[in-house]
C-alpha cells in the first residue's frame, strides 16, 4: 500500500516537474536569483586572480603591469633557472620522505587510536592533533630553535624531519576515519577460522585501510610540496624548497618569470590532485564491491 | 575496541614510533621556545638562559598588546566575510540538484589547492596602483570623461586618482578572505546538505517567508557547521604570516609578522617565544571556547 | 651441506669482496678530494641586483665552479642567518658597520692574501685599503661603494632638498617608501635631526624613533631593497634609497632622478668577506679573486651603476658613468656624509627602537 502511493506520488511530481519545469521550488535555492549572482560573483572572486596570474605569465614585459604581448620566453628562462631546477628537485626529495616516513607513522598512529584503549588517551588524543591546530608559524620558530639548539646546521634533513612531523598527525586523522567504518567482526572471523594476526591484518584489515592510507598519503605530499611557512625556517642554501624559491623572487625581482614559475607549481599541485582522486574514487568502489 | 592490555605487543608496536618522533620533533622544539620565552636576550642577539617574565610583560605593553588586537581584528572581520560570501554560496552548492553539487564543490575547491604563496602574490597585480582593478577603473574614468566631453563638460571629474588598495589593511583582509573561503564554504556545505529539509518546507507550510525561514530555521539548525566554519578561519587568520607580509604595509602589522621579524632581522629569540606562545594560548583559548558551545549545544560535534 | 657450505662460502667471499671495494673506493675519494680540493660548488649569499649580468657564467666556465646565489634585504638579516652557525655560505656581503660586529663575534674567516693576487687592484685610498674597520683588508675586501639618498619621480614632486622629504612631510602622503634597514633609517632620521648617525645617546634615538613613528601613516611600505621597482611601477613617488638601484632605474625611465638631501646622506662601503665556516674556503678565495680582476669588476659596476673601490677596473667603465656624481659623489657631498659605525652593545636599543617603529 504504502508502495503504490509512494509510486503515485512520484508519478504526480514528475509530472508537476515536467510543467513546472522554470519555476524553482521553494527550497531549490541553487536556482533563486540573488544566491546565483553571489555564486557567479564567488566563482569570479575564486578564479580570477590565478587565472589572470597564469595569463600574464606569458606577458613580454619585464614590469609586467600591462600586457605588451605573447612570449614563451619567460618559461624559458625558468627552465634554465638553475636554482629552480635545484628548488624544483629539493621540493621533490623532502615531499617523497616525508610522505613515505609520515604515512607509515601516521598509519600507525591512526590504527592505534581507532583500535585500542588506554589510560589517558583523551589527553594524548588531544596532544597528537596539536600540530594541526597550532599556528604554522610558531611551529617553524620552535623547530628553528629546536635544530640551533642541538646544532644541526640547517638543510633538507632539517626540513624533512619537520615536514614528518607536523604530517604525521594529517595521516592519522584521515586513516583513523576511514578505519572508523571498519567491521571488527570481520577480523574476528579470520581468526576463528584460523589465520594468525599477521594474516588477518594483511587479508583483512589492511585491503579495507588502504583507501585511507593512500589518502592520507596524498595529503601529505600535498602538505609538504605546498609548506612555505615551517620550510622557511628550518632550510639553508642548497636546501630551498620551490614555494621558498618564488617567495624569495617575489621579494626582490619579479618579472613575469615568477609567474611562469607559480604556474608550473600550480599545474603540478592540479596534476597530483586529479591522480589523487581519480585513484581514490576507483579504490572506493573496489571496496564498495568487496564490502 | 580493545583494551591495550589485550595486545601489548601490537599496541606497543604501533604506539613507540610516531609517539618518538612527535615527541623528539614536537614536543622538544616547544618544549625549547617555551624556556626561550623566559630567557633573555645578549647584546648582538643572542639568546640567554635565564628565568624572567620580562618578555610577557613586555608582549603584553601596549605597543605590542595592540598588534595582537589589530591581528583579532582583522582576524574577526575575515572571518565574518567569509561568513557572509560563504553562507549563500553553500546554500546554492548544497540545494542545488544532485549532479550539479560535485561539480560546484569540486570548483570551490580547486582554487584551495594552489599554493598559498601563489594566491596570496596573484592579489599584488591585481590591487597596486597600476594593476587590474586601478587600470580598469581608469579606463572607465576616461570613457566617463569622453562621455561628458559630448556635453561640454570635459574635465569636469578631474585627474583620475587611483585607489590604494595594496600595502594596507584592506588588501590584507581581501587576501585572507580569499584563502579562507574553502575553510568556511566546506563545513557549511556539509551540514546544509545533511539537514533536515522537512523542517524547512514545514517552516514555509506555516506560513514564514523565505527570509524568516531562513534566518530562523535555517541558520540555528546549520551552526555547528556555522561553528566549525567560523573557528577554523578565525584560527587561521590570526596566526597568517605570509598575507599580511607581501599584501600588508606599514599599519596592517600582524602577531604572526612580529614574532617572524623577532627570529629574523631583530634576533630577540627570547621574545618572539614569548609572543610564539601568547598566540598559541589565544589559540587555545579560542578551541576550548567551540568545545564549550559545541558541549552546550547537546553534543553536535564536527 | 655441501650447498649450505658453499652458500656460506660464496656469502664471505662476496662480503669480503664488497668490503674491499669499500675501502678501495674510500680512499681513491680521498685521494681525489685530498686537502685542497673542494667539492665543485660555491654557496654565495648577495644584496638584489648587486652582481653582474656574466659574473658568475664567466665565473664557472672558467673554474668550472657551480655557483649557488641566495638574497637578503639588509644587514641584519645577514647577521641573524649567521648567527646561530654558518648555514652554509661561503661569500657574505657585509657593509662596513657589519664587517666590525661580525669581526668582533669571529664570525669572519682571515683571508688568504697569498691566494687573492688580484687584491693589487684595489684603490689604495686608506679609506679602502685600510679602513678603520677592517685594518689591513685582513677579514674583507672592499667591494662597491656609495651613499643612500633620495629617488624621485620628476614630474610628480619637485625636488627635494632636505630629508624632510620622506622623513616629516605630510605632502606625498601615501606615496613615499622607505628603506626596511635598520641602521639606514633611523641613522638618517638622527641626521636630518641633527644628531650622528651613530648616536650612542638614548634621548636621541628616541626622538628619532617618535619622528618615525609620526611619519609612518604617510609611508607606503618600508621596502626590502626594491624601492626603485617601486618608483618604476609608479607606487610611490620618493624613495628613500641606494644610489646604484636609482640610477640603474633611471635607464629605464628618464622621468626619475637621485638627489643627496642637505643635511647630507649615509656614505657606505660593503665588502666581500667569506664566513667562518663555510664549506668551500679555497673556491671562496678563487671568487674573490675573480671578483678584483679589473675587467669582471668594471662588469658588475657597468651594471649595477655603483661606484667601485677598484682602481684598475676603472679603465674599463663607463665614461659616463665615472663623471656620474649620483654614482662617484663630489667631495662636498661626501664630506657632509657620514658612515656607519658599529655601536656595539648599544645596539639593542637600535633593535628595540625599530620593533618599536614597525609595530606602532
Amino acid at each position: 500500500m504504502a508502495t503504490t502511493a509512494a509510486a503515485g506520488e512520484t508519478a504526480v511530481k514528475s509530472v508537476m516537474r515536467r510543467r513546472k519545469r522554470d519555476r524553482a521550488t521553494p527550497l531549490e535555492y541553487g536556482r533563486k536569483g540573488w544566491v546565483q549572482l553571489v555564486m557567479v560573483a564567488s566563482f569570479i572572486f575564486l578564479y580570477f586572480p590565478i587565472v589572470a596570474l597564469i595569463a600574464f605569465s606569458f606577458n613580454d614585459s619585464k614590469r609586467n603591469i600591462t600586457w605588451q604581448g605573447f612570449t614563451l620566453k619567460y618559461y624559458v628562462q625558468a627552465f634554465n633557472n638553475a636554482s629552480l631546477h635545484e628548488a624544483f628537485i629539493n621540493s621533490m626529495i623532502i615531499a617523497s620522505w616525508s610522505t613515505v616516513v609520515s604515512t607509515v607513522l601516521g598509519t600507525m598512529l591512526g590504527l592505534v587510536l581507532h583500535r585500542f584503549q588506554f589510560p589517558g588517551k583523551n589527553a594524548f588524543d588531544s596532544w597528537v592533533h596539536l600540530p594541526i591546530v597550532i599556528p604554522e608559524i610558531s611551529l617553524g620558530v620552535a623547530m628553528l630553535a629546536f635544530f640551533a639548539r642541538i646544532g644541526m646546521p640547517l638543510g633538507l634533513v632539517t626540513v624533512t624531519v619537520s615536514h614528518i612531523a607536523f604530517s604525521i598527525p594529517f595521516v592519522a586523522v584521515v586513516v583513523r576515519s576511514r578505519m572508523s567504518g571498519f567491521d571488527r567482526s570481520l577480523e574476528e572471523a579470520s581468526r576463528d577460522l584460523g589465520a594468525n594476526e599477521w594474516q588477518t591484518f594483511w587479508n583483512v584489515t589492511f585491503p579495507y585501510m588502504l583507501p585511507g592510507v593512500v589518502a592520507g598519503a596524498l595529503l601529505a605530499l600535498t602538505l609538504s610540496l605546498d609548506d612555505f611557512v615551517i620550510t622557511f625556517f628550518t632550510s639553508g642554501p642548497g636546501s630551498t624548497t620551490f614555494p621558498v624559491k618564488i617567495y624569495s623572487m617575489v621579494r626582490f625581482s619579479v618579472t613575469p618569470e615568477v609567474n611562469a614559475a607559480s604556474t608550473v607549481l600550480i599545474v603540478v599541485t592540479l596534476a597530483l590532485t586529479v591522480i589523487a582522486m581519480l585513484i581514490q574514487s576507483r579504490t572506493g568502489k573496489q571496496t564498495v564491491g568487496h564490502g | 575496541m580493545q583494551d591495550w592490555r589485550q595486545n601489548k605487543l601490537v599496541f606497543g608496536v604501533l604506539l613507540l614510533p610516531p609517539t618518538a618522533w612527535l615527541v623528539l620533533f614536537f614536543t622538544l622544539p616547544l618544549a625549547i621556545v617555551w624556556v626561550y620565552s623566559f630567557g633573555k636576550r645578549g647584546p648582538l642577539g643572542e639568546t640567554l638562559l635565564a628565568f624572567s617574565f620580562d618578555n610577557y610583560l613586555r608582549a603584553i605593553e601596549w605597543i605590542n598588546l595592540s598588534i595582537l588586537l589589530k591581528s583579532t581584528w582583522i582576524a574577526a572581520v575575515t572571518t565574518a566575510l567569509c561568513l557572509l560570501v560563504g553562507f549563500p554560496l553553500a546554500m546554492g552548492i548544497a540545494f542545488s540538484p544532485g549532479k550539479y553539487r560535485n561539480v560546484l564543490l569540486l570548483l570551490v575547491i580547486l582554487p584551495f589547492w594552489t599554493n598559498l604563496l601563489i594566491r596570496t602574490y596573484s592579489w599584488i597585480a591585481i590591487l597596486r596602483t597600476r594593476g587590474y582593478v586601478n587600470m580598469t577603473l581608469e579606463w572607465l574614468h576616461g570613457k566617463l570623461d569622453a562621455l561628458l566631453g559630448l556635453f561640454g563638460a570635459a574635465g569636469a571629474l578631474g585627474k583620475f586618482q587611483p585607489l590604494e588598495l595594496l600595502y594596507n589593511e584592506n588588501a590584507v583582509i581581501v587576501g585572507l578572505v580569499y584563502v579562507h573561503l574553502p575553510f568556511m564554504v566546506l563545513p557549511l556545505y556539509a551540514t546544509l546538505e545533511k539537514l533536515d529539509k522537512s523542517y524547512l518546507e514545514a517552516s514555509l507550510d506555516l506560513g514564514a517567508g523565505q527570509w524568516r525561514t531562513m534566518f530562523s530555521v535555517m541558520v540555528p539548525l546549520s551552526l555547528p557547521g556555522i561553528a566549525t566554519g567560523t573557528l577554523l578561519v578565525f584560527i587561521l587568520s590570526l596566526g597568517t604570516f605570509l598575507t599580511p607580509d607581501l599584501l600588508g604595509g606599514p599599519d596592517s602589522i600582524m602577531i604572526g609578522n612580529l614574532i617572524a621579524q623577532q627570529f629574523g632581522q631583530a634576533r630577540d629569540w627570547p621574545f618572539g617565544s614569548a609572543l610564539s606562545f601568547l598566540l598559541m594560548y589565544a589559540t587555545f583559548i579560542f578551541l576550548w571556547l567551540k568545545a564549550v558551545i559545541s558541549r552546550r549545544e547537546g553534543g553536535v560535534s564536527y | 651441506m655441501t650447498r649450505s657450505a658453499s652458500s656460506r662460502f660464496s656469502r664471505r667471499n662476496f662480503l669480503r669482496g664488497a668490503g674491499i671495494a669499500a675501502v678501495g673506493l674510500s680512499f681513491a675519494g680521498t685521494a681525489r678530494r685530498g686537502w685542497s680540493q673542494e667539492e665543485r660548488k660555491l654557496n654565495v649569499y648577495n644584496w638584489d641586483t648587486y652582481i653582474g649580468e656574466a659574473t658568475l657564467s664567466t665565473f664557472t666556465e672558467r673554474t668550472g665552479i657551480e655557483v649557488q646565489y641566495d638574497l637578503y634585504a639588509n644587514n641584519e638579516e645577514l647577521f641573524a642567518k649567521l648567527q646561530t652557525g654558518n648555514p652554509g655560505y661561503d661569500v657574505i656581503f657585509p657593509s662596513d658597520y657589519m664587517v666590525a660586529t661580525m669581526i668582533a663575534k669571529n664570525m669572519l674567516m682571515e683571508l688568504d692574501h697569498s691566494k687573492i693576487p688580484n687584491m693589487a687592484n684595489i684603490d689604495p685610498d686608506p679609506n679602502f685599503s685600510d679602513p678603520p674597520f677592517n685594518p689591513g683588508l685582513k677579514y674583507a675586501l672592499p667591494y662597491m661603494w656609495g651613499t643612500i639618498g633620495i629617488g624621485y619621480r620628476k614630474s610628480a614632486v619637485e625636488t627635494p632638498t632636505s630629508w624632510a622629504a620622506v622623513l616629516d612631510s605630510s605632502e606625498h602622503s601615501g606615496r613615499i617608501a622607505l628603506l626596511a634597514d635598520m641602521r639606514a633609517v633611523i641613522g638618517l632620521a638622527l641626521k636630518y635631526l641633527g644628531y650622528s648617525m651613530n648616536s650612542t645617546n638614548e634621548e636621541e634615538i628616541a626622538q628619532a624613533r617618535d619622528l618615525l613613528i609620526k611619519q609612518k601613516p604617510h609611508i607606503k611600505t618600508f621596502a626590502e631593497d626594491n624601492g626603485q621597482d617601486l618608483l618604476l611601477s609608479g607606487e610611490v613617488d620618493l624613495c628613500m634609497e641606494w644610489n646604484g638601484d636609482i640610477v640603474s632605474a633611471m635607464q629605464e625611465d628618464d622621468d626619475l632622478s637621485y638627489v643627496v638631501p642637505q643635511e647630507g646622506g649615509m656614505v657606505w662601503i660593503d665588502n666581500a668577506c667569506i664566513p667562518t665556516g663555510a664549506p668551500h674556503p679555497e673556491n671562496a678565495h678563487a671568487f674573490l679573486n675573480f671578483i678584483n680582476d679589473p675587467e669582471v669588476n668594471a662588469e658588475i659596476a657597468n651594471t649595477i651603476r655603483f661606484a667601485t673601490a677598484n682602481k684598475a677596473a676603472k679603465e674599463f667603465i663607463n665614461p659616463e658613468d665615472l663623471a656620474n656624481p649620483a654614482i662617484y659623489p663630489a667631495a662636498e657631498t661626501i664630506a657632509k656624509s657620514e658612515a656607519l659605525i658599529d655601536v656595539g652593545d648599544f645596539t639593542p636599543v637600535y633593535d628595540r627602537a625599530w620593533t618599536e617603529i614597525q609595530a606602532a
